[in-house]
């Protein structure tokens, strides 16, 4: 019963030992990942350091801190005159945010107060666009501060209490806040076209992993060219226990170089969470037997390495163009009718739903039971070609 | 030809190959620690015999028994005791000698311990013991030859298919494997052994048959089939052979 792992594990040898092909499939994901990254890394939303000298230490000022610091742009870092100013003649920054001091009295006066941006030259692009953000969220705390104490003001003498009309000026300001008075909203170019890296990375992923095809076409073929397959079957190895092996083989080493794919994605472009990984893999490791089964219904009639390559060529191409590996091929027509006899569409839609859609595995019913079904009767086919194909007993 | 001592029996097997008889009626058998040979030209059918007689191919009509099993009815049992050295070196050449080694012994059933224990055995037989962690891409042609036998002994077999071992290698090299080859026979191992060298029939074999066409054209000791057509001690094998296959050339 352990002769397929035996198989398995003696296919993985002759992988290890094979500097050149092991250096290639293993690089073959970090390049292919470079140029998605490549692709689509450099889409990420603008970030700066914020240098502010704190010379006030009032409650406005530490406000404006905070309010700063918790943007997703922004990353807010304190300085004293002294350094700041160094730094500045050091070119080492060139921009500074100070805050003077008497800046919180003078908000909580309801008085106009001045912020200071000391920028070197033209304080540069960045430079530009965080004094912008601070100007605008200073502008708003002011404008908030003026409100309150216009407000304060106007009920002195009254016989409202002074707390009472501080909570319910805070809280419209918060409410004001919540639900701006114009409101900005973005829209992609497409109307409501998902981030194409959503899309892509599932493509990609599930390209790569066809490579699996050509890899269970070649186990079968090299054996047979080596000779060492009909060796094999004068010895007590039962010829679906030479499958299984070749089986596990075959997508023992597609998963591995999914994992490193789908590894870099996940860390680098941060396109989902621990779960979506967890879930990703396992769903790679189906697609990768169902392609493994395919490369192995191509090994065992091929009877040359171009036979077996050129076989799994075509199929590779067909279903990664046919199969939404670019381009979503839903929504009826033709190319939708082509695509569903792709694996790569069910897979693909699969992990699109996982990665983008917020499904989980449990949801991809039709795709696992599709996958599973072609891996287990393309063993199957394989084992029977075998037979037919002269392969032997 | 059914004596009792018969360890092989072959009986009007034939096989075809889209139309074209590779194999005809082609009987004989091999008795127990025998060394028998089978002669002939290329093409001339040998190759097939040993993969049907090895459970690789089904004949097309015929029977063969090996240590009482039918080949084609208890294919299981023939493939535990019977070990093939085919034409073509078959083995894996980016791993050592002992992986290889290792590797078929698990295949023919041995535990981890065992084929290990085998390896080092059969490794020694052969000559390479010094080399068993060497990959085998780096061997000469001859230690190549010499990995490719020691897997076929590494199930222990009691018949030993011996398919053309010594192509292409150094006298060294062969005369190892004549040695080795007689050694197993005494240690009780019987041996189907193809060869295109007719002093290798002539040391090795106790009985050969010589083919031709598919067919078996002659059989005997060798020293009957040369007293066929003169003195057997002047006649060589190879007259023998040309006497029987003809001198036109072959592919």
């Amino acid at each position: 019963m352990l002769r397929p792992l035996h198989i398995a594990l003696i296919e993985l040898k002759r992988y290890l030992v094979n500097k050149g092909e092991l250096g290639f499939s293993l690089a073959l994901p970090i390049v292919l990942f470079a140029l998605m990254y490549g692709a689509f890394g450099g889409e990420e939303s603008f970030h700066a350091t914020a240098e502010i000298v704190d010379l006030d230490q009032g409650i406005h000022a530490r406000a404006l801190i905070n309010t700063l610091d918790a943007m997703d742009e922004i990353t807010v870092r304190e300085r004293t005159l002294d350094d700041a100013n160094n730094a500045l003649d050091r070119s080492a920054i060139l921009t500074a945010v100070v805050i003077p001091a008497g800046f919180s009295g003078g908000l909580d006066r309801g008085e106009p107060v001045a912020i200071t941006f000391r920028v070197r030259g033209n304080g540069g692009d960045t430079g530009q666009i965080v004094e912008a953000m601070v100007r605008s969220v200073a502008q708003q705390m002011a404008s908030e501060a003026r409100v309150a104490a216009t407000v304060s003001n106007a009920l002195s003498g009254t016989d409202i209490p002074q707390d009472r009309i501080d909570e319910v000026v805070s809280r419209k300001l918060s409410d004001s806040r919540q639900r701006p008075t114009v409101g900005v909203e973005t829209r992609l170019i497409g109307d409501e076209a998902p981030d194409p890296v959503d899309r892509l990375v599932p493509g990609l992923l599930v390209m790569f992993l066809m490579f699996a095809v050509t890899l269970g076409a070649n186990v079968l073929v090299e054996e047979r060219q080596n000779g060492t397959m009909e060796r094999l079957m004068t010895t007590r190895l039962g010829i679906n226990q030479l499958f299984v092996g070749k089986f596990l083989a075959s997508t023992l080493r597609a998963i591995v170089q999914a994992l490193i794919l789908l590894s870099l994605a996940f860390a680098v472009l941060r396109i989902g969470d621990a779960l979506d990984f967890v879930e990703l893999t396992l769903f790679s490791a189906l697609v990768a037997m169902a392609v493994s089964a395919i490369g192995l219904v191509i090994g065992s009639v091929a009877r040359t390495r171009d036979q077996a390559a050129w076989s799994a060529v075509f199929i590779t191409m067909f279903m990664t163009v046919f199969g939404g590996t670019f381009f979503d091929v839903a929504g009826g027509g033709p190319l939708d009718a082509l695509s569903r006899i792709t694996l790569t569409r069910y897979a693909i839609d699969a992990m699109f739903g996982i990665l983008a859609g917020g499904e989980t595995l449990v949801q991809q019913g039709l795709a696992v039971a599709v996958l599973a079904g072609i891996a287990v009767i393309g063993l199957l086919i394989a084992r029977a070609m075998f037979k037919v194909a002269g392969g032997g007993r | 030809m059914n004596g009792s001592d018969d360890f092989l029996t072959a009986q009007h097997l034939r096989k075809d190959f889209d139309g074209i008889t590779a194999v005809d009626d082609v009987s004989f058998s091999i008795r127990r620690q025998e060394i028998f040979g089978l002669l002939g030209p290329n093409g001339a059918g040998k190759t097939t015999t040993i993969r049907m007689l090895s459970t690789v191919l089904n004949p097309d009509d015929g029977e063969v028994t090996i240590g009482g099993n039918s080949v084609t009815g208890e294919g299981d049992k023939v493939r535990q005791i019977i070990g093939v050295c085919p034409q073509e070196l078959a083995l894996y050449p980016e791993l050592s000698a002992t992986d290889n080694l290792v590797f078929f012994g698990r295949m023919a059933g041995l535990s981890g311990r065992e084929a290990k224990g085998a390896a080092d055995e059969n490794l020694g037989r052969v000559g390479l013991l010094d080399r068993a962690r060497d990959k085998v891409d780096n061997f000469s042609g001859g230690m190549k030859r010499r990995v490719n036998l020691a897997i076929a002994l590494m199930s222990r077999p009691q018949l030993l298919f011996l398919d053309e071992p010594t192509v292409g290698i150094d006298p060294q090299s062969r005369n190892h494997i004549f040695e080795t080859v007689d050694a197993l026979r005494d240690a009780g191992m019987t041996v189907l052994y193809t060869t295109h060298y007719m002093e290798e029939a002539d040391r090795l074999c106790d009985r050969l048959a010589i083919m031709d066409h598919g067919q078996i054209v002659r059989m005997g000791t060798p020293r009957d089939l040369k007293s066929e057509i003169g003195d057997p001690e002047t006649v060589t094998l190879e007259t023998v052979f040309l006497e029987h296959t003809g001198r036109s050339l072959r592919d």
